[in-house]
């Protein structure tokens, strides 16, 4: 019904999604991981890392989740596809 | 049914509250930390320790706030109720087309009428989500008076432009470091509440929250009555999960199931009281589970005095909801239902559409809010039908949203995007059910007139839409209250349209109808509007033959619109802005221009938020004639210049249009360029040209060719009633140019009937503009006395001509006893205007004892007794006059 009209409220010019790492302080169990059902979780030491591919309106939902559930956000990287090492993170120097 | 037992005490966090009473000295506080810190806590420690020496305007921004009309009114509200100025008054009501400017304007002028300090309390800032109303809060803030303080409180730094104060010193901040417990609190926290836990316990608990307000309160919580206080830290401070998952939790597993239950099926409710609560548990009770979860502390809040409404902690919330989507999903659905229909029933219809949508009926959400759309809109919530609008997923849309969108791209004045939507909403109107069709196509019809008004394309549509004449038919209650606001609402559309396309008096009957309806049904802003609209119909209607006094009758008419919209507080909305400029218009034609240009400034001011070609036309064109009036044609060619860019981009033709066309052709043969006005002229298609202001055009650049007797020929059908013209007013130039035209021919006799003929005509009225457009001085002073029969109004439009004011000639100017003083005189120069002295206050920043103590001032020093001998006086000593030159 809408194809033909200017898309007003959901066209935002997005960039493509990608894989973000997210990286939050704590174990979270399964009451908060169900609030990033996008994202896939992993425990890292005393940490939580969330991978998974968002586009930039997705992301800052995910980071308004992070702060209305008072959780501590450590580190938010955007993975590159050559260097997809989030739990090391270091980076394989060419 | 119990709770925690023992309630943990709020500490007295000296320190804290001593550091933010150092930082509320400055100008403006902000503590911005995230969910949990402690700020709310904080601030009401503040607000409620002894000795606080401050008055506190709190107000808490409701969860989501998308809407500046609605934040601004609360504002204002808690500003009013602690400054207790205006205390009778009622608070402005909510409008469609709402002035943010102006809102921010009376709420800072309020505070400046507030003596003693006062500080304004603004908590969960980051909730208020209109951009447009952070904007005007940065200007309240900068522009605060200096007895006004404020304080803000936010989970995240917000986009306020405060760079002004930062560099003045002026602000402070608190953030999440300077909130953190420290040991000692902590310990005091734990003996307080009556924790008995040891000094490594205590300082364990301290690492592990890492001094987190929220982590400790809910610590406690556990804690309270906790057989093992030891062991309970020690496991929390192993686990690895995080601290707020961690101890809410905990401290949901200790509730007994019932109040479990009623804490996870309430979550998806931002306030919930009993009633509703038993709703959606389907047990009675909850109203005393609240309380007393209120009563422990446990992270539940009462929201009003009598404590019937709640709303839980952030934190609490957002785990809860999460928490009854892992556990419960297949009831999440329906819970939203039962929530939908209590709030419908409560007509509540905000909320009942937020939990229709939440429950995934998208159609019927969409049906709702078609349905209530107009009646929202009303209630001026039209930022939040847009909320709820963009809230549908792009595959769930609706053929009924189209209308609703169509409404949004009306009030922001994108007319192309309205109309690709109307087409969309009048193509489901013929499939939609029966019960539904007729009030869709109501609706549609009423849009579609909007547009066409805006746009100025009425000679299609008018008659396509005389089935809105018909009431809306309903069954219930609930549909005849519907269908009551919609009819209204078109009648308003209608009259409007008609009036615009000069359709009288089709026009003033569906007004006066509108009107009608609006004041049954308890719609003041329809009422305001179609009254707004009638003033503005009937100066045409008026100048359709010169009539006894049609003029006075319709500033009459205008300043009873006025009056009502004042009464609601809205005098500068744009809704009452046809009146505003038609008042200015008509005073303008009477000569009146300084009354005249403060009207049409104060039309200005309503219009700000309005960018609707129709309207700005009419702007622009009436400083026109008040430029050219004064004699100020240079002004006058820039402001019809504008007005007919406007008039190019309104679809059509109309009347109007040839009016500013035949003012811009001849200002600019009267300055002397009467080749570029003859090149435009010529570029008229004949139907315009024939009209009689453009025959008047052709006369003056006739003239300003040293043609006169080709202006007589150009007049003569206007003269001879062949010519078709928009309003008498037009007849009047016209024997005026004839008279000019006569003169240049050397035949005086033949000017002085044509000057006659002129006087006769605007005598009934007591016209001056056409006279001072015209450059009839010399014309009129060369009518010897003794041959007119209009010797009063000849001498009234000779005195203004020549600078006077009206009511200057035959009175005797003796300088008053004691010069004014330049604050009196700002005062002075609003006393013609009907604004009250509050609001004199309003417009000049001041109080309205200032302005009272100025206008006592006034009235001794020129020696009256009341504000309309003050006027009289104050025009004779020509005290008004200077107001008019200063832009």
């Amino acid at each position: 019904m809408r194809g033909h009209l200017p898309a007003l409220d959901h066209g935002r010019m997005d960039p493509a999604p990608a894989r973000y790492m997210i990286r939050i302080n704590g174990h979270l169990g399964a009451t908060m991981l169900s609030a990033f059902p996008a994202l896939a979780p992993r425990h890292h030491g005393a940490h939580t890392v969330l991978t998974g591919l968002l586009d930039q309106s997705a992301l800052y939902g995910v980071l308004a989740e992070v702060e209305a559930l008072g959780l501590d956000l450590l580190e938010l990287r955007k993975l590159t596809p050559d260097r997809e090492s989030p739990e090391t993170g270091h980076h394989r120097s060419p | 049914m119990t709770v925690a037992p023992a309630a943990p005490r709020l500490i007295d966090r000296g320190d804290l509250v001593a550091a933010l009473d150092r930082a509320a000295a400055r100008r403006v506080t902000i503590i911005s930390a995230p969910a949990g810190s402690g700020k709310t806590c904080l601030l009401r420690a503040w607000a409620g320790r002894p000795g606080q020496p401050r008055r506190l305007a709190v107000l808490q921004v409701r969860r989501g706030q998308h809407d500046a009309q609605q934040f601004w009114l609360a504002l204002l509200g808690v500003v009013r109720h602690v400054t207790g100025a205006n205390s009778g008054a009622e608070l402005p009501a909510a409008t469609p087309g709402f002035n943010a400017p102006a809102m921010a304007g009376r709420v800072l002028s309020e505070l400046a009428d507030a003596r003693g300090g006062v500080t304004l309390v603004i908590d969960d800032l980051h909730e208020l989500t209109s951009p447009e109303a952070l904007v005007q809060l940065t200007r309240l803030l900068v522009d605060l008076p200096p007895q006004v303080h404020a304080v803000l409180s936010t989970r995240h730094d917000v986009r306020l432009r405060l760079h002004q104060l930062r560099l003045a010193g002026e602000l402070a901040e608190i953030r999440a470091a300077d909130l953190r417990f420290s040991e000692r609190e902590t310990r005091e926290l734990l003996d307080a509440s009556g924790i008995a836990l040891s000094a490594a316990g205590a300082a364990l608990l301290h690492q592990r929250t890492e001094g987190w307000a929220a982590g400790l309160r809910l610590a406690v919580l556990s804690l309270a009555g906790h057989p093992d206080p030891e062991r309970f830290v020690a496991e929390f401070s192993g686990s690895d999960r995080t601290v707020a998952e961690y101890l809410l939790a905990e401290m949901l597993d200790r509730q007994p199931p019932g109040v479990q239950d009623l804490l996870l099926r309430t979550s998806l409710l931002d306030r919930v009281n009993g009633e509703l609560a038993d709703l959606l548990t389907g047990r009675p009770g909850s109203e005393r589970i609240l309380l007393d979860l209120e009563d422990a502390n446990a992270f539940v809040e009462s929201l009003d005095p009598e404590r019937t409404w709640f709303r839980y902690h952030h934190l609490l919330a957002d785990f809860l909801r999460l928490e009854l989507r892992r556990t419960l999903p297949a009831e999440v659905p329906a819970l939203h239902r039962r929530a939908a229909g209590w709030f419908t029933v409560q007509g509540q219809v905000v909320e009942a559409i937020r939990h229709t949508q939440a429950a995934g009926d998208w159609a019927d959400a969409a049906r709702l809010l078609a349905d209530y759309s107009f009646s929202l809109t009303l209630d001026g919530q039209a930022q939040t039908i847009q909320a709820l609008v963009r809230a549908f997923p792009p595959g769930a849309d609706h053929p009924e949203l189209a209308l609703v969108r169509a409404m949004g791209d009306l009030v922001q004045g994108r007319l192309d995007e309205a109309a690709a939507h109307l087409a969309v909403a009048e193509a489901h109107v013929r499939t939609a059910p029966p019960d539904r069709r007729r009030r869709l196509q109501v609706a549609v019809a009423s849009l579609q007139l909007a547009l066409a008004r805006r746009r100025g394309h009425l000679a299609g549509v008018l008659g396509q839409v005389r089935f809105l004449e018909s009431p809306v038919t309903g069954q219930s209650d609930e549909d005849i209250a519907l269908g009551s606001d919609l009819r209204a609402v078109a009648l308003m559309n209608l009259g409007t349209a008609e009036a615009w396309a000069l359709g009288l008096p089709d026009a003033e009957r569906h007004l006066r109808e509108g009107a009608v309806l609006a004041r049954e049904i308890g719609r003041p802003y329809l009422e305001v509007g179609c009254l707004a609209q009638l003033g503005f119909a009937y100066i045409f209607h008026g100048a359709a033959r010169p009539n006894i006094d049609s003029f006075a009758m319709t500033q009459a008419r205008c300043r009873e619109a006025i009056a009502l919209a004042e009464r609601y507080g809205w005098g500068t909305e744009p809704v009452i802005a046809p009146a505003l400029m038609t008042l200015a218009g008509t005073m303008v034609w009477l000569g009146e221009f300084d009354e005249g240009e403060r009207w049409l400034r104060r039309t200005e001011r309503a219009l700000q938020t309005d960018t609707g070609p129709d309207i700005r036309l009419l702007l622009h064109q009436t400083a026109g004639i008040l430029h050219a009036g004064r004699g100020r044609r240079h002004e006058a060619l820039e402001e019809f210049s504008a007005a007919e860019h406007l008039a190019s981009q309104l679809e059509g033709s109309q009347a109007l249009a040839s009016q500013v066309t035949g003012w811009l052709l001849a200002t600019q043969a009267r300055l002397g360029r009467p080749g570029e006005a003859r090149a435009l002229l010529a570029a008229l298609d004949d139907e315009r040209a024939g009209s009689g202001e453009l025959r008047n055009a052709r006369a003056v650049i006739c003239l300003a060719e040293g043609d006169p007797a080709g202006a007589l020929g150009a007049v003569r059908d206007v003269l001879d009633g062949t010519a078709p013209v928009l309003g008498y007013t037009t007849v009047v130039e016209a024997d005026l140019l004839a008279g000019l035209a006569y003169r240049e021919l050397g035949d005086l006799r033949a000017a002085n009937q044509a000057a006659e003929r002129a006087l006769a005509l605007a005598e009934p009225d007591r016209l001056v503009l056409p006279f001072a457009m015209t450059g009839s001085a010399q014309l009129l002073e060369a009518l010897p006395r003794h041959e007119t029969a209009h010797a009063a109004l000849l001498a009234d439009i000779l005195d203004i001509l020549h600078g006077a004011s009206p009511a200057a000639k035959d009175r005797s100017a003796s300088p008053p006893a004691e010069e004014l003083s330049p604050g009196e005189l700002r005062v002075l120069r609003y006393l013609p205007t009907n604004l009250s002295r509050p609001e004199i206050a309003g417009e000049l920043s001041v109080s309205p004892n200032t302005i009272s103590a100025h206008i006592r001032s006034i009235y001794a020093k020129l020696q009256v007794r009341d504000r309309s001998s003050a006027v009289r006086r104050a025009r004779e000593l020509r005290l008004l006059a200077a107001a008019g030159r200063k832009r």
